[in-house]
């Protein structure tokens, strides 16, 4: 119960040093702020490293130590090189520091990093590109049956269109052809424009909303401490 | 200097350069001609002294060289070609104006600083006290270039501008007048929200509804998928937020965990955001002190598990959707779980509650389309939901989209409601456990008080065998077409043919809430599953089915095929209605269905655990600032509208001043 009470009393006091922001980055005051932020910072650092360590290598360091209880089946030797060709990739990223062996870090980043790239294009054409197009390009069986999927689609067709369209076929008319874009042409831009603005602000009311939803909860706890 | 400088109509000479060959990409391919010279290479061979002579890597893994030209970014934009200002967009035209004008008080400011040099003589030393600094005499022309420099390095900004008032000096720094603004806005936000946490008369807007909406994002068939786990089912609970959401979404997670461990299904818990396990720790710790005095604390590895921690983004989310056997086996803590899983699909469903919508995408690319048979049900931030809700809309692997703190209030709402107890007075009987055949009788059910605590309800006799519990008078589908009334197996004896349906897809098959697409998703079938028959739409393209534990759903006529058979075949194929499993009881529970703008309840029956005191995880929280926190955000979005008006026309405002004092300089 102590506990809970020095928690909570820490959690009050961190609270407000982060209100304190409202104020500017002011001497003394912003050092509130920052103190708090650092705090925050540094203890989610070590929490990572903790769970780093607790979840991903000591699991490993045992199962070498006894491979009759081994979770990651070890006695296969496709696991084995695996296992030590980790180990080795986290050994050479250590070396970034020497600079005449950066090069060997720079090495294990770009597997890193292409590995990754081509995980994310994968996936993205998978479940991002192919879903949208279908989504994008789908037209409900009855027509009459099912308006409002209609309109949707009419809807979704229309903004891509025209957001394409404001932002790549902003033709260089006036060089090329020798005059203005056309009436047609600036129709499109600014539908595009419009509903561009629309969606940025559907996300920025969105942002509004669960900023509002954090401030409440914060607000609910300084109380339910007062009140405590 | 006298000149002043315009980079806007400053054109760089025309080097003489040779035009470039048609060929020279293609050169790097062709062989090296004699007396062609070599291109310069830097030596990027490391050598540490003592150590052998390490070999050349491919230039590829060397790392980026600077090219002789363009090495930046600035530079490749400046050789594009400009584009005439006439083909520019408004608002660029607008800031390209500002920019030139910016560069002409630049220009100003500059010629005064090279003047500096010529000008600034040594200062007049006065016989005064306080030292030489304070008895400097400077002319005014050298005080002006003092301020200037004052100005540009920013430290005597506000000595400068002290007699006009525009800024007041505190302490060290300067404190803009600029800032009263924001910290009048801010407290006027600070205030509004507090206000329903103060008092109780500060309470503006409605409360979210009791029930979702049908169609809002699938949320109610979200609900039912949880509301339908058994004691068998693992669900794979994905917390992908951090401290800074937890405000939001803790009370959503919260929910959904309390709701899994009711039905008394076992959630397995991962993230690949570390500080969330710290979240769902401590979602588990409230959970426990909630349940303490009944002793039925949840234990980890026993009714809960938190796996390990899912490092890389998408390359950790890739290697749980491959190799999810390995990721089960071991808890945050390093400990062996002892859970024996082939894949994602020994899951019965994934909950993932997103803060971002980056998150959400990952998890939509690197698990969604990864699964064959698991289903993911979503929740979001607000923030992330307007692109969370195309992923929500487009794919049919995710299920339901649950939106911030208003649909948590919601959920909240309907698991009161179907757990019965602990509820404030209605007149509404909440939760009654009815058995099998009773339902079948006609749903009848006997009420009990109202308010008052549901005891856990003795265990119901399993159906006996020759009869299939099917219901004949369970409530139709309310946004549906009058289902053509066939054959109902009332009351089938064994020897009685009972009109089924196999499911012949291979693929998964969906039942649905109603004969259309749109309708919500109850369950999933199975290729071989057998339904019996309750009647047709319209057209005979949907078969109305009725389920084993009360349900009915509907399935589209070319996924199955349609059969007679005598009511021991069809228990004997595997017949839903002969899958009942007598460790669970039948509730009946409530739903409110809006419709063209009234509310009208309906009931239907669902599987559910004979449990002791499991029904407590769903009930026994605290829900104390729940109706305040709704309240300040109604008015805290009040208050969020009002200040950006009121910015807005002051910056209206501004600008018209601004403008009339150009108009008169002019």
């Amino acid at each position: 119960m102590m506990a809970e009470h020095t928690i909570a009393l820490v959690s009050f006091i961190l609270t407000l040093m982060v209100f304190s922001y409202v104020l500017g980055d002011l001497p003394l005051i912003g050092v509130l702020y920052r103190v708090a932020v650092y705090i925050f910072v540094g203890m989610a650092a070590a929490f990572t490293l903790v769970v780093s360590y607790e979840g991903l290598i000591l699991p490993y360091l045992q199962d070498i130590q006894n491979t009759e209880t081994s979770w990651t089946a070890l006695g296969n030797s496709a696991d084995i090189y695996i296992f030590f060709t980790a180990l080795i990739f986290g050994l050479l990223l250590l070396l970034k520091p020497v600079r005449s062996l950066a090069w060997l870090t720079n090495s294990v980043y770009a597997v890193v990093i292409v590995v990754g790239a081509a995980v994310a294009v994968v996936g993205a054409l998978g479940g991002t590109l192919f879903p949208l197009l279908h989504h994008t390009a789908s037209i409900p069986a009855n027509l009459v049956a099912d308006f409002g999927a209609l309109l949707d689609a009419l809807i979704i067709f229309v903004g891509v269109m025209t957001a394409l369209f404001y932002f790549h076929y902003q033709v260089r008319a006036a060089g090329v052809a020798g005059g203005g874009q056309s009436r047609l042409a600036r129709g499109f831009r600014h539908a595009g424009k419009v509903f561009i603005v629309t969606a940025l602000g559907a996300i920025y009311a969105s942002t509004l909303l669960t900023s509002l939803t954090i401030l409440s909860e914060r607000i609910s706890f300084l109380f339910q401490f007062g009140v405590a | 200097m006298s000149e002043e400088f315009n980079w806007l109509e400053y054109a760089e000479p025309e080097e003489s350069a040779p035009a470039p060959s048609p060929l020279r990409g293609l050169s790097r391919f062709l062989p090296r001609l004699p007396g062609r010279p070599r291109s310069p290479r830097l030596s990027f061979r490391p050598r540490l002294p003592g150590l052998p002579r390490l070999p050349r890597l491919p230039r590829l893994w060397r790392g980026a060289q600077p090219a002789p030209k363009q090495s930046s970014a600035a530079d490749l934009l400046g050789t594009q070609d400009e584009r005439p200002l006439e083909e520019l967009d408004d608002r660029l035209q607008m800031l390209r104006e500002r920019s030139a004008a910016n560069l002409r008080s630049e220009a100003e400011s500059r010629q005064a600083l090279y003047d500096v040099d010529e000008v600034l003589t040594a200062p007049e030393i006065l016989d005064k006290p306080g030292g030489v600094i304070s008895a400097a005499a400077l002319s005014k022309a050298q005080q002006q270039q003092v301020e200037l420099l004052k100005d540009i390095v920013g430290g005597g900004a506000a000595q400068a501008n002290e007699a006009s008032g525009g800024r007041i000096r505190l302490g060290a720094s300067a404190f803009s007048l600029s800032a009263i603004p924001r910290i009048v806005g801010t407290a006027v936000l600070l205030l509004l929200v507090s206000l329903p946490f103060a008092s109780s008369d500060f309470s503006e807007g409605e409360l979210p509804p009791a029930e979702f909406p049908e169609d809002r994002h699938g949320a109610t068939t979200l609900y039912n998928l949880l509301d339908n786990l058994t004691t068998d089912d693992y669900v794979l609970v994905a917390f992908e937020y951090g401290p800074a959401a937890a405000g939001e979404l803790d009370s959503i997670a919260e929910l959904f965990l309390r709701h899994i461990v009711a039905q008394g299904a076992k959630p397995l818990i991962v993230s690949s955001n570390p500080i969330a396990i710290a979240r769902a720790r401590n979602i588990i710790s409230g959970i426990n002190r909630s349940v303490a005095s009944s002793g039925n604390e949840l234990v980890h590895l026993r009714d809960y598990a938190i796996l390990r921690y899912l490092p890389g983004g998408s390359l950790g989310l890739r290697e749980l959707s491959e190799n999810f056997s390995d990721v089960a086996r071991v808890s945050y803590k390093g400990e062996l779980t002892g859970l024996e899983f082939e894949s994602l699909d020994d899951m019965t469903h994934i909950v993932l509650i997103a803060e971002r919508a980056e998150d959400m995408r990952q998890w939509a690319e690197q698990v969604a389309t990864q699964v064959e048979r698991t289903r993911l049900l979503a929740a979001s931030a607000y923030a992330a939901s307007p692109l969370a809700q195309i992923y929500a809309n487009s794919m049919d692997e995710i299920v339901g989209l649950l939106v911030g703190y208003r649909d948590a209030y919601t959920y909240g709402q309907k698991l009161d409601d179907d757990f019965g107890a602990l509820l404030p007075a209605s007149d509404e009987p909440e939760v009654e456990p009815v058995s099998p055949n009773r339902a079948s009788g006609g749903g009848e059910s006997q009420a009990e008080g109202a308010g008052a605590t549901v005891e856990p309800p003795p265990p119901t006799e399993p159906p006996p065998p020759t009869v299939a519990p099917l219901p004949t008078t369970t409530p139709r589908p309310t946004n549906t077409a009058s289902p053509t009334a066939t054959a109902l197996p009332t009351a089938t004896a064994t020897e009685e043919s009972i009109r089924v349906v196999e499911v012949i897809s291979p693929e998964q098959v969906r039942i649905r809430r109603g004969p259309t697409r749109a309708d919500d998703i109850l369950r999933l079938a199975l290729a071989g599953d057998l339904f019996a028959v309750i009647g047709t739409n319209g057209d005979g393209s949907w078969y109305n089915i009725a389920l084993s534990d009360g349900l009915e759903g509907w399935i589209a006529a070319f996924l199955v095929e349609e059969k007679t058979l005598t009511a021991a075949e069809f228990l004997a194929g595997g017949g839903e209605a002969s899958a009942r499993n007598p460790d669970e009881r039948v509730y009946l529970r409530r739903e409110i269905i809006a419709s063209l703008g009234k509310n009208r309840p309906r009931y239907y029956q669902v599987r559910g655990p004979i449990g002791g005191d499991i029904p407590e995880y769903a009930l026994l929280r605290d829900r104390s600032a729940e109706v305040p926190r709704l309240e300040a955000m109604t008015l805290g979005t009040l208050g969020a509208v009002l200040i950006i008006a009121g910015g807005n026309v002051l910056y209206a405002l501004g600008a018209l001043r601004r403008r009339r004092r150009e108009v008169d300089i002019e």
